[in-house]
């Protein structure tokens, strides 16, 4: 009997476009006045705010409900997909009245999962100069509580190939909805290029000498100041073994301090994103630092969308005032800074001053870019620097060719992989 | 072909079926059953049912559509040997700009689509008329036993099974096997019997349903 109903079950359901049919529901015949989205301590209005919760696509599906005849099928499949999106526990969905007669409002409540385990692969390029460099991570989440142990092999970022692993514990609501608290350990492994340590011996004022690892502890608190205005200040507690075991360890202690911005202008047809930040990182011997230095940098990243269209302008520059240690100088000429060109070339040792401007057009998934930089050294003669790129990016998965512009010969890089 | 006929004698078996039998049913001794008979078909009534209650109720006024799954079982003995049988599947959806009375909207999707828009009582009385079942055949004088049954069919099963790409097997043995009845989707369950045709309050036909 059980199996009976079972079937007449499955069968009345897979008959059951009628149930889902909006002719069906009485309320069918009503126009969405508004769509509300809200989760944890959170409310989205998308008629009049917007949210970066959820991807653009589910976003403007959200948002081309209101205005039209209510679906019910279609808001099952929505509640659907900000699970899938949303790694939520739940996400149902209610219809009340609206402010005006005969309209509705739609509301969706997300309710978030109580553990949720993830195992990302944040990053892995190929360079043909460089190598491979990858990271990846596998993570706990629990309400506001998550926690990732990720591992690293990276020739890409720095100077030095680094290789090791990253823990990192978050409280993304602590105590109130505006403080997140963070505490990154990272430890790695180096090994050095020839070209590097040619450099550090005829430059040991600039930085520091070529260490076998470093360890990194770095606590810090972000406060949403005013959205979409964030503050994150934290400490930054480097330890350098160096490459002969018997010269100790030498500590690099800072505090930091980044000021964050992110606004998004939506219309209709386009989608602007502006993102800025600042970042002032301080080390002195006053909190037991080896290294004095102090590092200043600015970056600001406009983005506009139209369609397949989307064109992209990443302003950025930086200074360290001092002697900073070897990883945290800056670095140009791998997959984000001067694309093409080769960074040992540049500047094997990396730079204290250094300045950066990348333009992308991308259509669907080809793109187009080009980069405009510098890296120097205080005292030096700054040299701009060019580069050119074609390429084809889909999501994070890029596959591009970058041709630094210089006279003489061309020699193209060609880069793949997944980019955050 | 008509059921063949043996009498009114009832076997003690059958009987002690029935006495087992009846604990598992919820059915109490104020909710009534109903049963007439128009002549082609035997009708229900069931004041004291209210359907429209509870969590079906909560999801009907959240704006969402609830389908009830309604079945009529002839049995020639106590609930043991059903002979015949008929389904039958009403789509309710709560107007949530109902003005002074709560209006509800039933639809019946087969044979062809009927819609009625009427207060939670008419509503659930409505469903209730219109699931009949057929009984010629059935000699004045024999006993039967009807067994009515109603049920919510569950909203996640499909949803949760039909993905982007096709039907996600895990999701459906996983929907099926996990659910536990009774929790989430509520059935209501009435008996009636024993019963004879030539017994049962004769109304005026109101044609072939069942």
């Amino acid at each position: 009997m059980k199996y009976a109903w079972l079937g007449c079950v499955l069968l009345c359901r897979l008959l059951a476009a009628a149930p889902q049919d909006p002719e069906v529901n009485v309320n069918a015949r009503y126009t969405v006045e508004s769509v509300i989205l809200s989760g944890q301590g959170w409310t989205t209005n998308l008629r009049s705010e917007t949210t970066d919760k959820i991807s653009l696509g589910l976003r403007h599906e959200l948002v081309a409900l209101i205005g039209q005849k209510l679906n019910p099928a279609a808001l099952d499949s929505l509640a659907s997909n900000l699970k899938k999106e949303l790694s939520a526990r739940e996400v149902t969905h209610r219809v009340v009245r609206g402010e005006t007669p005969e309209e509705v409002r739609v509301e969706f409540e997300v309710k978030p999962a109580k553990v949720s385990a993830d195992l990302n692969l944040n990053q892995f390029v190929y360079d043909a100069k460089q190598g491979w460099s990858g990271s990846g991570a596998a993570g706990l989440t629990a309400g506001s509580h998550s926690v990732s142990l990720g591992l690293v092999s990276d020739g890409d970022w720095l100077d030095e190939r680094y290789a090791g692993f990253r823990v990192r514990y978050e409280d993304k609501r602590l105590l109130t909805d505006r403080l997140s608290f963070r505490f990154q350990v990272e430890s790695y492994h180096e090994q050095w290029n020839s070209s590097t340590l040619t450099a550090l011996a005829s430059h040991t004022e600039l930085t520091s000498e070529a260490y076998r690892a470093r360890q990194n502890f770095q606590p810090s608190l972000t406060i949403t100041v005013a959205k979409p205005l964030t503050l994150e200040v934290g400490t930054r507690l480097e330890r350098f073994e160096a490459e002969d075991p018997t010269a100790g360890t030498l500590a690099s202690d800072a505090l930091f301090t980044t000021l964050r911005y992110h606004q998004r202008l939506d219309d209709s047809a386009n989608q602007q994103d502006l993102d800025g930040d600042c970042t002032l990182q301080a080390a002195t011997r006053a909190i037991g630092s080896d290294y004095v230095y102090s590092l200043r940098t600015a970056g600001v990243r406009y983005q506009f969308r139209h369609g397949k269209h989307t064109v992209t302008d990443n302003a950025w520059t930086g200074m360290i005032l001092g002697r900073a240690p070897l990883s945290d100088r800056f670095v140009m000429g791998n997959t984000y800074y001067l694309r093409g060109w080769n960074k040992y070339e540049l500047d094997p040792l990396g730079g204290n001053r250094a300045v950066h401007n990348a333009v992308e057009y991308r259509y669907g998934p080809v793109e187009l870019f080009y980069d405009a930089g510098a890296i120097w050294d205080a005292g030096q003669q700054p040299i701009p620097r060019q580069s050119l790129g074609v390429g084809l990016r889909e999501s994070a998965f890029s596959l591009a060719v970058a041709f630094p512009m210089r006279s003489g010969h061309i020699e193209p890089i060609f880069m793949m992989g997944i980019l955050p | 072909m008509s059921e063949p006929s043996r009498g009114s004698r009832i076997s003690r078996r059958s009987w002690l079926l029935a006495g087992l039998a009846a604990p598992l049913f919820r059915a109490r001794a104020a909710d009534n059953l109903a049963v007439s008979f128009d002549g082609d078909n035997l009708h229900i009534a069931s004041p004291d049912l209210h359907f429209l209650a509870g969590k079906p109720l909560a999801r009907l006024k959240d704006g969402g559509t609830v389908v009830f799954f309604g079945r009529l079982t002839l049995f020639r003995d106590p609930f043991v040997t059903p002979f015949r049988r008929v389904d039958a599947r009403f789509v309710v959806s709560y107007d949530i700009w109902s003005e002074k009375e709560a209006r509800f909207a039933v639809t019946v999707p087969e044979p062809a689509p009927r819609t009625v828009l009427l207060p939670a009582s008419a509503a659930e009385a409505w469903c209730i008329e219109n699931l009949a079942i057929n009984a010629s055949g059935l000699p004045p004088d024999r006993p039967f036993w009807l067994l009515f049954d109603l049920r919510t069919v569950p909203r996640k099963d499909l949803s949760q099974v039909l993905g982007d790409s096709g039907i996600n097997i895990k999701n459906f043995f996983i929907e099926f096997f996990s659910r536990q009845p009774g929790t989430d989707d509520p059935q209501w369950t009435r008996p009636a019997g024993p019963l004879r045709l030539a017994d049962l309050v004769r109304t005026s036909g109101r044609g072939k349903i069942g």
